[in-house]
């Protein structure tokens, strides 16, 4: 598995298990997403066949003022319950009345993450089709603490930069190493977006405050009409989306990866040195009843 | 093999042969003690001249002999910055199991990779031949093992970039 | 040619034989002193002494008044005496606040003396009157650890190599114990503790081992700067020193008057030709012979790939030691014809050396 997926799977098979289910148990968990996010699912009712989704996303505020409602509300229609307390935006499904197309609608509450950061960037694909958001319309999304992602569309492309921030110094390297492959695969791959990495933020984002920092990078997409429109829109902005965890993800795997090779490299090194011990001159060996019998 | 490792290989290899010539000595300050001379540098006549090996200006080794005890610094080849970070981690991992490798410094003398003390209690129990054996086969396991590391993670980067972005029709 | 006992795993550090070649001493470095008897073709453990509570550092058995004097880094020497078969110590002040690094009896076996880490010789006698080993100490000029030491036949004269890079010669006869000595070549004044001659081997290079010839009037040493010095008692010229590209030498002793065994940090014995006054490598004493692979059963086999990423015992090297020699001693002759000497190792081993099997099995080798 090389790229990642794209919904929840967890909140998939937790639905998937109560479909047909006579009497399911209650239900009551939490569970964390990258990125900071936290889902709830719990169920209500009282034969606890409604099952509700909330989630937690720290800009939520931020992807509200670009149409996350309105979208979320197109995408989750009559599913969409009261927002629960503490969280951003709750969605439930009655197992009771489970739709025709119960596996799409499933898959599409595992989905919720994707779909609230999909407002933005598909406002901006919308923006590139009607003839670009102007120079000054820039969208920031603070997805984590002290990484951002900028939007902007001029009428003839889209331009998604991502503040990378590794905290490691060991990943500002590694980190440099794959970005500087992402670069050098484009060249080679022509029906991809451009992708450009720099020290300094870019000539689009400019005046949306990013900051520059030892440790903070940019990587910037661009993203051609070929993208933004028809079929390939809805893939884009899930590729999008998922871009940093999908570098943190493979930079941990190679540090794994390399961790095992000094394990089995420093196996074969301390064989090595046992060469240098001496065997035992005597070697006493004792049957179980104690007695010892000597080599000769 | 390139041309000029050899020779540096061979040079650390008789270096090391000749320093490891040790002997049993209890400590001329503290009674009752016996500790490395080339640690604590109390008696300099029991100490020998320092001797510098570079094949170039990273890669080097520094042989520190004394009448009990020798220090063997390494400095390995970091060609760039993957190459340094892949050293740290794999010098920081290995001085880590420092009480497995008996031998090893738990850190290195300073301007060095990585740092043995072979004192006369590890010649009395292994054989000196294969101790010197040991340290050639490191130096040259540590430098195909990094160049390797590097490699591999740089195949990883190309691949994961390419599946991503071949993602996108 | 040679006769291996590989009798530890540990290293010998030090050994000394009985008169008559019966029982050897030895200690296994640590505080314990272990005495083998010859049983047959193999040598048994017969007795442990314990009486140093740090590693016994050197071992000198008196042939005539069968006692035994051993010293160890922690800073004590003892003498063993046997009675009814049971080696008894006495404890000897040698009023030093570091280790006693080497000992040896004076040819009549009435006076000892104790190297040390204090920077001084302890010469140790027995007062009767208080029934104890009492010490008068040399000091000067000595700067560093002494490291070795060895007596002149008349009794009086005392040879001490240290780490000091000096060789020296002192006076330790003591009025009461040692009649008043015959003149020698060395000269010098008769007063203990005079520094009868200071000798150099050149820049640095710890002296490990020195020994006087079988007429007391050649002195020889060895010295970590791969070096063996000879001095004539007459010629008040620097010593003739011999610098060698092999590994240092550790110890010598005197084949005769004319020949001097050396062993060390090579694993091998060497033999010098010193006729004319100046050393001269022979040969190597071990006739290296490729060893056969050790047929090693399935077991040792799978161990061993198990534990050291190799299937047979590679480890071995040509020589009979496979670790460094620590001591070389007499084992059969006399001091200016030795016809069997023994090496003990790092590696465990107690080899007996025939110099007559050695004369016929290398080719050209002829002991002076």
């Amino acid at each position: 598995m090389i790229l990642l997926e794209f919904q929840n799977r967890i909140i998939k098979e937790a639905l998937l298990a109560r479909v047909g289910v006579d009497k399911p148990d209650s239900i009551d968990l939490t569970v964390a997403d990258f990125d900071g996010v936290t889902f709830h699912i719990s169920s209500t009712g009282e034969n606890k066949s409604v099952v509700q989704v909330s989630i937690s996303i720290r800009c939520f505020a931020e992807l509200q003022a670009h149409g996350a409602d309105e979208y979320l509300k197109k995408v989750y229609g009559s599913n969409v319950a009261p927002t629960e307390n503490g969280y951003s935006f709750t969605i439930a499904l009655d197992f009771d009345k489970l739709p025709a197309n119960k596996d799409e609608v499933i898959n599409d509450f595992a989905l919720l993450k994707r779909h609230c950061l999909a407002a933005p960037i598909g406002k901006y694909f919308d923006l590139c089709d009607k003839g670009g958001a102007g120079g000054d319309k820039t969208a920031v999304i603070s997805y984590r603490e002290d990484e951002k992602i900028y939007l902007n569309a001029e009428k003839d492309r889209v331009t998604v930069v991502f503040s990378v921030r590794f905290r490691d110094a060991d990943d500002v390297v590694l980190g440099k190493v794959f970005l500087a492959e992402f670069v050098d695969a484009r060249k080679r791959l022509n029906q991809a977006p451009q992708v450009l990495f720099s020290k300094e933020p870019p000539r689009e984002i400019a005046g949306a405050g990013a900051s520059v920092a030892d440790n903070m990078s940019y990587v910037t997409f661009v993203l051609f009409t070929r993208h933004v429109k028809g079929a390939e829109r809805e893939n884009s902005i899930s590729l999008v989306q998922t871009f940093r965890d999908y570098l943190h993800y493979h930079i941990k795997c190679s540090k794994a990866y390399l961790h095992s090779r000094m394990r089995a490299r420093v196996t074969s090194l301390l064989k090595i040195l046992n060469r240098a011990r001496p065997e035992p001159v005597v070697v006493e060996r004792k049957t179980a009843t104690g007695k010892t019998f000597a080599k000769k | 093999m390139s041309t000029t490792l050899r020779p540096y290989l061979d040079a650390v290899r008789a270096t090391i042969t000749a320093a490891v010539c040790l002997e049993n000595f209890s400590s001329q300050h503290v009674e009752r003690h016996n500790k490395p001379e080339v640690e604590t540098k109390g008696s300099k006549e029991v100490l020998l001249q320092p001797v510098v090996i570079s094949r170039n200006a990273q890669e080097r080794v520094l042989v520190e002999a004394s009448i009990n005890a020798v220090r063997i610094s390494i400095g390995i080849k970091q060609a760039d910055e993957i190459e340094k970070i892949l050293c740290k981690k794999f010098m920081s991992f290995i001085m880590m199991r420092a009480e497995n490798f008996f031998i090893l410094r738990r850190k290195p003398v300073e301007g060095y990779d990585i740092s043995f003390l072979i004192t006369n209690f590890h010649t009395e129990q292994m054989f000196k031949h294969k101790l010197v054996d040991f340290i050639i086969t490191f130096m040259e396991n540590v430098d195909v093992e990094i160049s390797e590391m590097k490699i591999t993670t740089n195949a990883r980067a190309r691949i994961c970039a390419e599946e991503y972005l071949k993602a996108f029709h | 040619m040679s006769e291996p006992h590989h009798l530890l795993s540990e290293p010998i550090s030090c050994h000394a034989w009985n008169k008559d070649r019966s029982q050897l001493a030895f200690s296994p470095n640590n505080h314990e002193i272990h005495i083998y008897k010859k049983e047959g073709n193999t040598w048994v453990k017969s007795q442990v002494l314990t009486g140093h509570d740090q590693r016994v550092t050197s071992l000198d058995w008196a042939a005539n008044t069968n006692r035994i004097v051993s010293c160890g880094a922690d800073r004590n020497a003892y003498v063993w005496t046997i009675t009814d078969n049971e080696w008894k110590p006495s404890l000897v002040i040698l009023r030093i606040n570091r280790a006693a690094t080497f000992v040896r009896w004076s040819p009549k076996e009435d006076k000892f003396a104790v190297a040390s880490g204090a920077r001084l010789i302890s010469i140790c006698y027995f007062e009767a009157e208080h029934d104890w080993w009492v010490s008068k100490h040399i000091k000067k000029p000595i700067r560093s650890t002494v490291l070795t030491l060895d007596w002149h036949p008349n009794n009086v004269l005392l040879a001490a190599g240290s780490s000091d890079f000096k060789t020296r010669i002192f006076f330790a006869g003591i009025k009461g114990v040692d009649e008043k000595p015959q003149p020698t070549p060395w000269g010098g004044k008769n007063a203990f503790g005079d520094c009868v001659r200071e000798l150099s081997h050149g820049p640095g290079g710890w002296v490990h081992s020195v020994a006087f010839s079988p007429s007391g009037n050649r002195l020889a040493w060895v010295s970590h700067n791969s070096s063996i010095s000879v001095v004539e008692a007459g010629d008040a010229t620097e010593p003739k020193t011999v610098t060698f590209s092999t590994l240092p030498y550790v110890t010598l002793l005197w084949a005769s008057e004319n020949s001097i065994i050396t062993a060390g940090f090579e694993y091998y014995p060497a033999l010098w030709d010193v006729s004319s006054g100046t050393p001269k490598f022979v040969n190597k004493l071990d006739h290296a012979v490729k060893k056969a692979a050790v047929e090693g059963n399935a077991m040792s086999k799978f161990r061993n790939l198990d534990t050291r990423a190799t299937e047979g015992e590679e480890t071995a090297l040509d020589t009979v030691h496979q670790n460094p020699i620590t001591q070389l001693s007499l084992f059969a002759g006399t001091k200016d014809r030795v016809t069997k000497f023994t090496t003990t190792g790092s590696d465990g081993r107690l080899v007996n050396w025939d110099v007559k099997a050695l004369e016929s099995a290398i080719s050209g080798l002829k002991f002076a």
